[in-house]
């Protein structure tokens, strides 16, 4: 384990894995994610649930520049990590229309998906908050699209080979796993540089918090 | 009103039984050695344990007959008689008969007259459970004085025997997983509304239940084939759901990693509510049930600050092994005998129980 956070940080840190708790209990009752974990879950399951993530994971590298170009020079290492990040994951959609057909489905068709209401409702939220001046709570936002990367290439990603036998189209989910230790050890660096008071810690959390909650409404709006 | 916990107790069955023997004890499935062992019994870092039945598989001694050596020897402990208890509350994953209430069965061996009882029906956390239910009856003024023992007894669920009887060769992981890990044993604690020596004030006892929100984890009565619904009783007859594999203890091991989260979750819920500050905690007794989850979770907390020293951790468990909703009974007894503490000290106690996912808190602070 790398050096400890400062105290703000620290507390940040007690809040979003609060966040994140509690995120995943509830997306353990969202009902195509309800069907994965009893084991009930689909390989039309998992071409919706693909279809429905690719309209928002081709967004992604969006927010992440928008909110880069949001930080000015007092936030200037930041910026540079963000912008790396936004290099790294730029092209992550890619991976996830490889799989989509790998798993049966017509190209054509995911490309010319639309977002659910509730990818909707996250890409809006997303653009917004990394539109404002230094838009330290994109980082409440990260925790989350990290930690599922890594519930994805750790559990999902088994699991849904295991009800489904598709196991050579998993490749968008486990590839999450690959740099996943470094990423967090990013978020946290990051997360020690910004945070500096209750003030920083409260806009983080409460990002995150949004984020999870619309997460969950975007992967709810598959079975609608 | 103060409660206090004024007596301790605790009966382990029979020798201690170390990891050399713990095969030849439960028995060869098949007459071949199981090439789980090893890789289970390193994870958990459990040493010891006791059992109940012999080699030879016959019970040497009933779960009653356990829970109710633990409360003599905790009422020993202070010159109490049985009959000085006016209310008992009892828990047990498994009594020896599937009915009347464990606690019934108790008192009548322990000849208590006129006890109200209480039996608390779960896994890890139903001993808290029934500790709850006797503080809250003191709390209110309903007794000055109650008994509350946890008391297990697994290790008939892991003879040999009850793997041979499936129609599928060999057990499944999930299935084999707690034979290495659970053993046996009872304790017990004695509830006061006054201090009596050093004693131990209850100051909150605080649960947790996440069973909405996960699959369950740790189970007897499903059998092994996942898509098969049906639960024990619901097979043509007891033979056939044996067979099935639905009379065996299994773990989910794929959702284990979830109890380190609710367990970690609680923590944090009392931090915030103020009743935990970690730096102001003397003693943790942590019923962690594996090694294996104890570095996951000191890894957690202290990079969120939120960790208690590691020198202020107590347990048994690798000397005295798992004994589910008995282990924290007997863990603190045992810390009360041998464990430096003085008036002032705070003890924060633990127990995370992975059935379908239940966390129990209890604070106590040394008074003399």
């Amino acid at each position: 384990m790398s050096a400890s956070l400062n105290p703000a940080a620290q507390q940040c840190l007690q809040d979003l894995m609060t966040v994140w708790f509690e995120f995943e209990r509830r997306l353990n009752k969202v009902p195509i994610i309800k069907r994965l974990e009893h084991g009930q879950f689909t390989q039309k399951d998992y071409l919706a649930l693909l279809f429905n993530l690719r309209q928002q994971v081709i967004e992604g590298a969006r927010w992440i520049s928008r909110g880069a170009s949001s930080f000015d020079r007092d936030y200037a290492e930041v910026r540079s990590m963000v912008i790396g990040h936004a290099r790294e994951e730029h092209k992550d959609y890619l991976h996830l229309e490889q799989d989509y057909e790998r798993a049966g489905g017509q190209i054509n068709d995911i490309q010319q998906g639309k977002r659910n209401t509730g990818s909707d409702a996250l890409h809006g939220f997303m653009m917004y908050r990394a539109s404002l001046p230094n838009p330290i709570d994109l980082l409440g936002a990260m925790w989350i699209i990290e930690g599922l990367g890594h519930k994805m290439a750790n559990n999902w990603a088994q699991r849904i080979t295991e009800l489904t036998g598709l196991s050579d189209a998993v490749n968008f989910m486990r590839y999450h796993g690959e740099n996943d230790d470094a990423h967090m050890e990013k978020l946290y660096q990051m997360l020690d540089s910004v945070c500096r008071d209750e003030h920083d810690s409260a806009r983080i959390a409460a990002t995150a918090k949004v984020v999870a909650r619309l997460y969950c409404l975007q992967l709810e709006c598959i079975d609608e | 009103m103060s409660v206090y916990i004024t007596s301790t107790g605790h009966y382990l069955p029979g020798p201690a039984v170390d990891n050399s023997q713990i095969e030849a004890h439960l028995g060869l499935i098949h007459g071949k050695p199981s090439r789980l062992t090893k890789r289970i019994l390193a994870s958990n870092g459990i040493l010891k344990r006791h059992y109940a039945i012999d080699a030879q598989h016959q019970t040497q001694i009933e779960n009653e007959q356990m829970a109710a050596h633990a409360a003599q020897n905790c009422l020993d402990a202070v010159a109490l008689e049985a009959r000085d208890i006016p209310l008992l509350s009892c828990a047990t994953s498994q009594g020896d008969r599937v009915l009347p209430g464990f606690s019934s069965l108790v008192q009548a061996r322990l000849g208590i007259e006129d006890a109200e009882i209480s039996t608390s029906h779960g896994i890890c956390s139903a001993g808290m459970m029934a500790m709850k239910y006797a503080w809250m009856s003191l709390r209110c003024g309903e007794h000055e004085r109650a008994l509350v023992v946890g008391s297990e007894l697994v290790s008939r669920l892991f003879k040999a025997s009850r793997y041979e009887a499936l129609t599928q060769s060999s057990p499944d992981f999930n299935s084999e997983f707690l034979r290495w890990m659970l053993s046996d044993g009872a304790g017990a604690w004695l509830l006061e509304s006054r201090p009596r020596g050093l004693s131990y004030r209850v100051d909150w006892i605080k649960s947790f239940s996440h069973a909405d929100a996960f699959p369950t984890c740790m189970s007897v009565g499903e059998p092994s084939d996942s898509q098969d619904s049906r639960t024990w009783q619901d097979f043509h007859c007891y033979a056939d759901a044996e067979k099935a594999g639905a009379l065996l203890l299994r773990q989910d091991v794929r959702l284990l990693d979830n109890i380190v989260k609710v367990g970690v979750d609680g923590f944090l819920r009392l931090i915030r509510q103020g009743l935990i500050t970690p730096d102001k905690v003397d003693h943790l007794l942590c019923h962690y049930s594996s090694h294996f989850f104890k570095q996951k979770i000191i890894d957690m907390l202290t990079r969120a600050g939120a960790m208690i020293p590691e020198s202020r951790w107590y347990t048994n468990l690798y000397e005295r092994g798992n004994t589910g909703c008995a282990s924290i009974f007997i863990m603190l007894d045992e810390f009360r005998r041998t464990q430096a503490h003085k008036p002032g000290d705070t003890l924060l106690c633990m127990v995370p129980e992975s059935g379908r996912f239940n966390v129990a808190f209890m604070h106590l602070t040394v008074v003399e």
